[in-house]
């Protein structure tokens, strides 16, 4: 390493003369362990106990989660019990190919994540303080990149485990396809981290759809089984071996990659590492506040800065008209939300065909709600801050309702492509198709209401004061704001679950409609109300308005 | 008989309080087409928080606020489409580009040729260049600049401006001094708060100073009206703002404390 230049630097201070202190550098270089240990020492000596008190003191805690936890698994192994005794077509469908989904599933979002957030990542503070020194990043954070891939593995693992053992496949089978997932999972963790360094990442992000791809088309499967369309694929007999395929090739691939992806970290920009740093504290703020709408600001405002660019579309149209037209050309030039509202599709027809349909009702209005969210991007600027609403020469009903134009249009399709599930697709309920339409029209209406609910949604005010509970001080609406839109959505179709006529799902409908979509301001209402309180008091005592 | 002429804008016993600390002791401003009102005044006088009101994004804790004779809703389209505001709460489509912002706010107004208001503007605020970029890729001086383009791309009878030279370059306070002048000498009404000595000094008809100082007091001579002053370019010099003795001077456009 060579020496800064001393040559023109002042070896006294000026004033006092003191000497200057030195800055030759360790001809031995640095020791990127010895640093990493330097900062644990800092950050745990300021530790005012230790993990282990920590937990003792929140012992409760503990005996809580295990005892939820022995629920959850005795739920889980009574279902499995149950479930594998079932032979026909649909829960052999269920046996053979949801395990595919599983599979398939974890490694997209593996995949995703990784594309995201790095997968390797380092906060802002570490680029800033640590990254420009000159040190091997490949050894500071050589460990984090194992610990990425362990976690992933393991939460992979899990969900396969809790698939198949819910499908009723067999002891064997259930290990085999949690260490297939989990391995997968892994690997695909491992191979988005090798290929971190190169600055396109199209590879992964093409991937991470191929296995979406792959997903969808496993749940296509068992609709179709459930239907009678096609006969469940023979291989439940082959499941094991098909399992241990897939795992070896995940531990092969994985292994691999994850040699390339540790040779490859000394390469790693600074920039790589530290975007998915601040996304990830960003999002933990966010998340801190539980201000799930916040969350999602931060996720879309960093897909469209990386874009950076666009070709620009003028709009047509003038007043509100323009609004509309402006969400199309916006859909037209990102169409990935058509994607997912094509998936929600599906819902209702895998929950028929699982013999779910008594519930199948909230569960698509909450599918509905997810794939709708994106498309309300417009109305989430409008309605988060005010400035640009503002802007604009319309009441914000008007705007609310132009913005909410298209996604209904969409919904209202939604509806037709799922009113065949509510005429009781698998055989399980029976309806008449007027009977059917009116159910997928009402569902489509919750889950519509339920995205705009959770679009408009205020933040929580952390400024206001504080409620007393059990867990603590905490802010008013802090809970609710958790379950914003799926009130709204589970509010319109609890009635049908129960069996009640479909207009009372329809009369509350209609109610969160108008309130939703009103130009109602509470604080503006709050205010009118005070003026005219002050108003009448100024004329009981005489007074006169003010001047 | 001259018909008398109804201000643009109209506050009343305008006040603002949080907690136990009041910014805004009873305000009475009018504003008519024409004029140019610059508040000035230091750090945490209340200048943003008068022009929150003024706009509707806080309310007043007493008094009224009137926009062309109708009482001030936030949520009026008519108010909406004679108020121009640019304060710092506003935002931008992460997924629009910046001609596409003004494209639409000027055809959400019914822009007869949004096309080439539009273009004429972008060439104003000089981002010809970044016609096709993202908001999130701007620098911190464009987005003041595109968030400025919002204000001239539409129709306006008055327009609110808060510190609208922050982030701009020194050609860039020059234009919008230059802008803001053309405007207020078309008829449009102009309130913006402002700590950039020559905005005010171009601009402004008459500048009202925000917080501290007492009524009636002499106060040393300077440059700038002193705290508790208001000073009119038209040689009329009124009362101030707020202040902390409990006085309680009123502004107007004819002069004198009251």
């Amino acid at each position: 390493m060579s020496q800064t230049p001393q040559a023109d630097r002042p070896q006294f201070h000026e004033g006092t003369g003191k000497p200057r202190a030195s800055l030759e550098v360790n001809p031995d270089g640095v020791d990127e362990s010895e640093l990493l240990a330097d900062i644990k020492h800092w950050r745990t000596g300021r530790a005012t106990r230790s993990l282990g008190e920590a937990l003792s003191r929140g012992y409760i805690v503990l005996f809580a989660m295990v005892m939820f936890g022995a629920m959850i698994a005795n739920v889980i192994v009574t279902a499995q019990v149950s479930v594998s005794s079932c032979s026909e077509a649909t829960c052999v469908s269920a046996r053979t190919v949801l395990p595919w989904a599983a599979v398939a599933f974890a490694v997209a979002v593996a995949l995703f994540m990784s594309r995201l957030f790095g997968p390797v990542v380092a906060s802002a503070a570490e680029g800033f303080w640590l990254m420009d020194a000159p040190v091997r990043r490949g050894r500071l954070l050589g460990k984090r990149l194992y610990a990425v891939v362990i976690v992933v593995t393991l939460v992979g693992a899990a969900l396969a485990a809790l698939v198949t053992a819910l499908s009723g496949a067999s002891p064997a089978a259930i290990v085999m396809w949690t260490a297939a997932s989990g391995l997968a999972a892994g690997a695909s963790v491992a191979f988005a981290a090798a290929q971190q360094s190169n600055h396109d990442n199209r590879l992964v992000r093409v991937m991470a759809g191929l296995f979406a791809m792959v997903t969808l088309a496993a749940m296509l499967l068992v609709v179709a089984v459930a239907a009678e369309w096609v006969q469940p694929p023979a291989i439940e007999d082959k499941s094991f071996l098909i399992a241990l395929i897939v795992a070896t090739a995940g531990l092969v691939v994985g292994v691999l990659s994850l040699i390339i992806a540790r040779v490859r970290l000394d390469r790693l920009r600074r920039q790589r590492l530290t975007s998915g740093g601040s996304l990830v504290s960003g999002l933990s703020g966010a998340m801190y506040a539980l201000d799930l709408g916040l969350m999602n600001d931060i996720l879309n405002e960093r897909r469209f800065t990386e874009m950076g660019n666009v070709r620009v579309k003028t709009a047509a149209g003038v007043g509100l008209t323009t609004i509309i037209v402006r969400d199309v050309l916006r859909l037209v030039r990102s169409p990935q939300p058509l994607l997912l509202f094509v998936v929600s599709i599906v819902v209702p027809y895998v929950l028929d065909s699982l013999g779910l349909s008594a519930i199948a009702a909230p569960l698509s209005a909450i599918a509905l709600m997810a794939a709708v969210l994106p498309l309300l991007s417009g109305l989430r600027v409008f309605s988060r801050s005010g400035g640009m609403a503002r802007s604009l020469p319309f009441s914000p009903g008007q705007i609310k309702r132009a913005s909410i134009a298209l996604p209904a249009i969409l919904c209202i399709i939604w509806a037709f492509a799922i009113f065949p599930a509510y005429l009781g697709f698998g055989g399980a309920v029976q309806r008449t198709i007027p009977e059917a339409l009116v159910v997928s029209e009402l569902v489509a209406a919750a889950g519509l209401l339920g995205a705009v609910r959770w679009t408009i949604a205020k933040p929580i005010n952390f400024s206001a004061p504080m409620v007393a509970t059990q867990a603590g001080a905490m802010p008013p609406g802090m809970i609710t704001n958790l379950v914003r839109g799926f009130d709204i959505a589970l509010l319109i179709t609890v009635p049908l679950v129960f069996n009640l006529p479909w207009w009372v799902s329809l009369a509350i409908a209609v109610i969160c409609g108008i309130v939703l979509l009103g130009s109602f301001n509470m604080a503006e209402m709050q205010h009118r109300a005070k003026q005219q309180q002050a108003e009448m008091e100024r004329l009981k005592t005489g007074r006169g308005r003010y001047f | 008989m001259a018909k008398k002429r109804e201000p643009v804008l109209k506050t009343s016993g305008l006040t603002r309080k949080f907690g136990d600390f009041t910014v805004l002791d009873q305000v009475n401003l009018e504003v008519f087409a024409g004029e140019a009102v610059a508040l000035t005044g230091r750090n945490g006088a209340g200048k943003s928080t008068l022009l929150r009101l003024l706009v509707g994004a806080d309310q007043p804790d007493e008094g009224t606020i009137e926009v062309n004779g109708s009482p001030m809703f936030e949520t009026s389209a008519k108010i909406r489409r004679d108020m121009a505001v640019v304060i710092d709460d506003l935002d931008f489509f992460p997924d629009l580009s910046v001609v596409e912002h003004l494209d639409l706010l000027a055809r959400a107004h019914g822009l007869a040729d949004p096309d080439a208001v539009v273009d004429e503007v972008l060439h104003e605020v000089q981002l010809v260049p970044q016609s096709g970029q993202l908001p999130g890729t701007l620098s911190s001086g464009q987005r003041r600049r595109l968030a400025l383009a919002t204000a001239f791309v539409r129709p306006r009878k008055l327009l609110i401006l808060d510190e609208p030279e922050q982030r701009l370059d020194v050609d860039g306070v020059g234009w919008l001094a230059e802008r803001l002048v053309a405007e207020r000498q078309q008829g449009l009404a102009i309130v913006f708060a402002s700590h950039e000595p020559h905005l005010v000094e171009t601009v402004a008809t008459r500048i009202v100073n925000l917080g501290g100082g007492v009524g009636g007091e002499s106060t040393p001579t300077g440059d700038g009206p002193q705290p508790g002053q208001v000073q009119s370019k038209n040689v009329q010099k009124t009362g101030a703002g707020q202040n902390k003795s409990g006085q309680k001077p009123r502004i107007s456009k004819k002069g004198g404390r009251r």
